[in-house]
């Protein structure tokens, strides 16, 4: 068991990319706590914790750092997940978008480390880790996805910040996915006027030839949450099947 | 009016290639004294700009030119290393001869020609390399295997440059560009290139213009108006940096058709 032994707080646990964070931990035999802005889901894994909360809002984030204290003492693994995406230029996004996005792409990371920060990594419980998902939209722009693109920027920014701040007690780092197919992706392919041609011309553009499952950037982020990972901190590490790695020319036009 | 590098001297490799040819124009414009050194020289170049015939693989050129210049001149103020060659391979389709040719041009004829430049340099008040990188040093584009190392050597080259001859006053930087309507441009064009993907000149001259963010790719004088300002004393505290001149087309991520 990789995990035996680490308290686990992952947010946005409830789907996607958080779920399968959330069991790669718990069957490597992590304590895990969750959280979401709705109810438990009925399929959580029985022994995971679930705490309904808006990680925007720090009186939430504080009431999940406690319940995590009380349900396995300290946290010494950070994981934020928890993220939304709104498809607009800046000219197009309302202040309510602004709200949403930032609240819970940067606030909300923001809120969750200064929460469980303190304490973390102390001698007694060894080290800390905080893993942040940013994205490679945070390196490069996605078009129409403005307050999403800055949002994941932010992160890679927070990430570098509490790596330096926070060392030797704790390691942080970040995980960038390219696309990962869950209902976010399927949403965006949704979107498109022939989906299927959309989905296989996607498809060409990674070296790999197959989108990314939630499965994989849970394993990168259990690996950077490991004491394997003991000298790595101050990173974001582009999880993305190669599809940033060439440039952004058509497939086939030469 | 004065120009903007009035009283310099310039040594241009490539200075014959698309990108060279515009840098050597744009540079004299401004007053500078240019020599346009490539294989096969420039047969008319414009007044300012004397054309020679220069390898960037030899040693014994590179000493012979700054021999000259040191005594016409007796100092070197800006030198743009453009000179550079494209090979359309993976690296299984790569020879090692093609291999090493490509490294002799793109790679060691920046080394050769700027090490035996520094001397001269180190007299200049205000000196400035240009290296040539691309944004191919960043990330591949498909069957351009050797060229897309050579280009990543210069970025890092570039960076070593300027923290070696920083304290002596001179400044070093590299212009990677993205696409620039040059005969480089022309022959990946008109060549099989990396996929036989088919279509006309024009089909992928439109498509190319199309990935781009500002809808255009690059004109030579769009690099030298970076190069120019590169050489200027303005860029006085710009150094050690890989400048991406690309239209855009970088700081996007894969544009997917949706």
């Amino acid at each position: 068991m990789r995990c035996a032994g680490q308290n686990v707080v992952v947010t946005g646990g409830s789907r996607g990319i958080g779920r399968a964070i959330v069991d790669a931990f718990a069957a490597e035999g992590a304590r895990v706590m969750t959280c979401g802005r709705g109810a438990r889901p009925d399929d959580l894994t029985e022994t995971v914790g679930w705490v309904q909360a808006d990680m925007a809002n720090p009186a939430d984030v504080e009431r999940l750092r406690a319940e995590t204290e009380v349900a396995f003492g300290p946290a010494s693994v950070l994981v934020n997940n928890a993220g939304v995406q709104v498809e607009k230029s800046v000219t197009d996004s309302s202040d309510a978008d602004w709200d949403l996005v930032i609240g819970a792409n940067c606030r909300g990371v923001f809120n969750a480390c200064r929460a469980f920060l303190p304490g973390m990594g102390e001698e007694s419980m060894g080290g800390g880790a905080i893993v942040n998902i940013g994205s490679i939209s945070g390196n490069a722009a996605d078009p129409g996805m403005a307050l999403y693109n800055a949002s994941k920027a932010f992160v890679h920014g927070l990430t570098r910040s509490i790596a330096v701040d926070h060392g030797p007690a704790v390691r942080c780092n970040a995980v960038s996915p390219g696309w990962i197919m869950t209902g976010m992706a399927d949403a965006a392919f949704a979107l498109a006027g022939d989906p299927d041609a959309a989905k296989a011309d996607a498809l060409a553009r990674h070296p790999v030839r197959r989108f990314g499952a939630p499965q994989d950037i849970a394993k990168a982020v259990l690996w950077l949450a490991s004491d394997d990972a003991a000298f790595v901190t101050g990173q974001c590490f582009t999880v993305d099947g190669g599809l940033t790695a060439a440039t952004p020319l058509q497939p086939g036009l030469f | 009016m004065t120009g903007r590098l009035e009283g310099k001297t310039a040594f241009v490799t490539g200075g014959a290639g698309g990108i060279g040819r515009a840098i050597c124009t744009r540079f004299a414009s401004e007053g500078a004294r240019v020599v346009a050194a490539d294989l096969a020289p420039w047969d008319d170049p414009p007044e300012g700009v004397r054309a020679v015939s220069y390898d960037v693989t030899s040693e014994d050129a590179a000493r012979d030119a700054m021999e000259r210049i040191a005594t016409h001149w007796g100092q070197l103020d800006v030198l743009v290393n453009a000179a550079g060659i494209e090979i359309e391979h993976s690296i299984e389709e790569t020879t090692l001869e093609a291999w090493n040719r490509i490294f002799a041009i793109n790679v060691t004829g920046t080394f050769l020609t700027s090490k035996h430049a520094l001397p001269l340099l180190r007299k200049s008040s205000a000196a400035s390399v240009i290296n040539f990188g691309s944004y191919d040093g960043f990330i591949a584009d498909p069957g351009l295997a050797a060229y897309c190392a050579t280009k990543g050597a210069v970025h890092a080259l570039t960076r070593a440059m300027a923290c070696d001859h920083g304290p002596e006053g001179i400044r070093v930087n590299a212009i990677c560009p993205g696409y620039v309507d040059t005969p480089m441009l022309q022959s990946f064009f008109e060549g099989d290139g990396s996929g036989g993907g088919g279509g006309t000149i024009e089909s992928l001259q439109k498509a190319v213009r199309d990935v781009h963010p500002t809808r255009t790719y690059g004109k030579p004088e769009d690099v030298a108006n970076l190069a120019l300002w590169l050489a200027s004393d303005e860029a006085r505290y710009a150094s050690g940096q890989l400048w991406v001149l690309d239209g855009g087309l970088t700081a996007q991520v894969q544009q997917m058709r949706l």
